[in-house]
């Protein structure tokens, strides 16, 4: 028990007990940044596509990339309330 | 042969030497507590770091000069080389490190050793060492029995360094005793016959012995007592830095290729290293009595300039061999390659399953993804022959209706056969390894393993749907009524899209595409599900397919899903994870079913 508190206090005096918390936060921060990115890039592809089969086709990524950054902010708010 | 005599003979000798002078039995006991030691150290250390030691690991060696001070500093700090090596051969199989990088750590490892020949040429030799050897040993056994896994590392590392003070006191003991009778300093040859004898001697004396650091230890303690000459004893030290490569590539030949090219370049480096030292002996002496002048070191002070001679030997060795590191890389694959897989009928084994990827969590973790990635390029393979369409047409960007009509062959896929012959043997070595590999991990690593198993064992569940599949759709290909030939081209042409789908994920570099892709693969399982869209009902509504029809396609149609949905969930398991590497994707971003339901 005695090594376990010694452990405990080292980790908080050395500011690394969210580390995995943190890396987490990082990297989902990351994949909203690049799937917003995508996003845009497909809004203006669409705009300039005439065809309907591939606007239908860009309308259904849209969708599931904006269900995704949706989810991945969902996800980075409970992570950031921990 | 020579394995048969050898043991035999090495015990024989030990044996005569161990009855006839009580001297060599204090010396070669010396010999053995120390070695105990070391293992015992080693033991302690891998129970002591757990997981620690490899992130560690995968952060610091992204760059050559960063993996030599890895394995510099790894090695001080646990006196131990050979877990520093397993570590590197354990990761290098596991695809976690490149061979630059495990080149880099086995260059430091060496430089590493240095440090213990110093600790005991100051210290071990000068101080009564068995006094704290006996405390290190009753407070080590005491640990021993707490179930807290750090105290019992704890207790490994107090024996391990209460063995290694216990075995050089008695190393020391025995050769001052043993001058009394013979003085093997008269037997001391001098000039460059010496340098090469005794170079041979250091070589045999580490092969023997499995470990480089036990002989430096019985140089030391020899010279020391003054049973050897600083020159010989400086040719010693060259042999021995020589022959732990013999223990490497002794270890080597049950490791996979990459343990192999690894244990090459760790010969090619300390053969080269020898060689300089011999070549410029008068040289690195002159050296080192310039650089133990100006460092204080006492004028008859030979221990510690052997352990500086030792220190320099291996950094100009470094120094030499690290601009030619891609070099060897280079010529390590192009001489040590993989055999490759001539008939496509053989048997399919694992390619990273290994014993030295075991020792570590993370390097098991990863070997075993490595290999569900294999299992799973097959089982592709295998779905895609069996509903009789060749992959390299699905990953095209060839259309979806020329994919499905392009036949993979003239004869139909044998999916029990190749089931057989690429997944079998390789599912069984996962599930196997996995189950290994559990007796040294944490609870989250068990879960994860546990994951992983699940993953295989969708797999192997798409491929045997996939058989099930394989008869109706050949059999509707051609059937006179259009409605249920459609159909059944319809659900070839949606697997087709949902392999190139995964395709995608299994192929993007990108974070975003990996994600985006299985989504996608989710939400076209979803879609074409001929019950849940409602299309099976309007067919049997309409009477356009008969009841025998409409029951076999509502069956296949759930086996085309549950292949989908099996594929899709060992991809997210094998393609998502989250490893130590913030560049890799979150988990938590795969769809659930609801997510599915609103973009449909």
């Amino acid at each position: 028990m005695g090594i376990k508190k010694i452990f405990k206090e080292l980790v908080s005096s050395l500011s690394i007990e969210n580390f995995e918390l943190s890396k987490k936060k990082k990297s989902l921060k990351d994949l909203l940044k690049k799937l917003k990115k995508r996003r845009l890039k497909i809004y203006k592809s669409l705009k300039v596509d005439e065809n309907e089969t591939s606007k239908k086709e860009f309308q259904d990524e849209i969708e599931i990339i904006s269900l995704q950054i949706q989810k991945g902010r969902k996800v980075l708010k409970l992570l950031s309330k921990k | 042969m020579l394995k048969i005599i050898f043991l035999p003979a090495v015990l024989l000798i030990l044996a005569y030497g161990l009855w006839v002078s009580p001297n060599f039995k204090e010396i070669s006991s010396g010999i053995a507590i120390f070695m105990l030691g070391m293992l015992a150290l080693e033991h302690g250390f891998k129970s002591f770091t757990g997981g620690t030691l490899e992130r560690i690991l995968k952060f610091s060696t992204d760059k050559v000069y960063k993996s030599i001070i890895f394995g510099a500093l790894s090695t001080s700090i646990m006196q131990s080389s050979s877990l520093v090596s397993l570590l590197s051969i354990s990761f290098l199989s596991a695809g976690l490190i490149g061979l630059s990088q495990a080149i880099g750590i086995v260059f430091g490892a060496n430089l590493g050793t240095t440090t213990g020949a110093w600790l005991i040429a100051a210290y071990g030799l000068k101080i009564d060492i068995a006094s704290y050897a006996l405390p290190m040993l009753v407070f080590g056994v005491v640990f021993m029995f707490e179930k807290n896994r750090i105290l019992q590392g704890l207790a490994f590392i107090l024996i391990g360094i209460g063995f290694l003070f216990m075995g050089i006191d008695y190393m020391k003991t025995g050769f001052e005793a043993f001058k009394e009778t013979i003085d093997l300093s008269t037997l001391s040859i001098g000039g460059f016959k010496g340098l090469l004898i005794f170079s041979g001697i250091g070589i045999f004396a580490t092969v023997v012995m499995q470990s480089s650091h036990a002989t430096l230890v019985l140089i030391l303690t020899a010279l020391a007592a003054g049973q050897i000459s600083y020159e010989n004893a400086l040719a010693l030290a060259i042999g021995a830095n020589v022959g732990t490569t013999i223990t490497a590539i002794i270890g080597s030949l049950s490791s996979n290729i990459e343990g192999k090219r690894l244990a090459g370049a760790h010969l090619i480096f300390n053969l080269v290293t020898g060689i300089l030292a011999i070549v410029f002996i008068h040289q690195m002496v002159f050296l080192v009595e310039f650089i133990s002048t100006e460092i204080g070191i006492e004028y008859d002070n030979y221990t510690l300039k052997l352990a500086l001679f030792h220190t320099i030997f291996n950094l100009i060795g470094i120094v030499v061999m690290l601009p030619f590191v891609s070099k060897l890389v280079t010529f390590l694959e192009r001489v040590l390659q993989a055999k490759a897989d001539e008939n496509e009928l053989k048997f399919d084994v694992p390619l990273y399953l290994n014993a030295a990827v075991l020792s570590f969590p993370q390097s098991t973790k990863a070997a075993i993804i490595r290999e569900t990635k294999h299992l799973y390029d097959n089982a592709f393979e295998i779905i895609a022959n069996g509903l009789n369409m060749k992959k390299e047409n699905i990953i095209s960007e060839l259309d979806m209706n020329e994919v499905a009509k392009r036949p993979y062959a003239k004869k139909i896929a044998d999916v029990d056969a190749l089931y057989n012959y690429k997944i079998k043997d390789i599912y069984g070595a996962i599930i196997d390894f996995a189950t290994k590999a559990q007796a040294n991990m944490s609870q989250n690593d068990i879960k994860e393993l546990y994951r992983l198993k699940l993953a295989n064992r969708d797999l192997v569940e798409a491929i045997k749907d996939t058989k099930h599949l394989q008869k109706n759709i050949l059999k509707y290909a051609s059937n006179p009524n259009k409605q249920i030939r459609d159909e059944y081209l319809n659900i070839k042409k949606n697997l087709a899209q949902l392999l190139r789908y995964l395709n995608t994920a299994a192929t993007s570099e990108a974070q975003e595409d990996v994600v985006i892709a299985l989504a996608k693969a989710k939400a076209h399982i979803e879609k074409n599900d001929l019950i849940s869209n409602g299309v099976l009902d309007n067919l049997i509504r309409s009477q356009l397919i008969t009841n025998q029809m409409a029951t076999s396609l509502m069956n296949d149609s759930t086996y085309a899903f549950n292949i989908g949905k099996n594929l899709v969930s060992t991809a997210e398991m094998i393609y998502l994870t989250v490893n130590e590497n913030p560049d890799n994707v979150h988990p938590d971003t795969a769809l659930t079913h609801d997510n599915e339901s609103v973009i449909l």
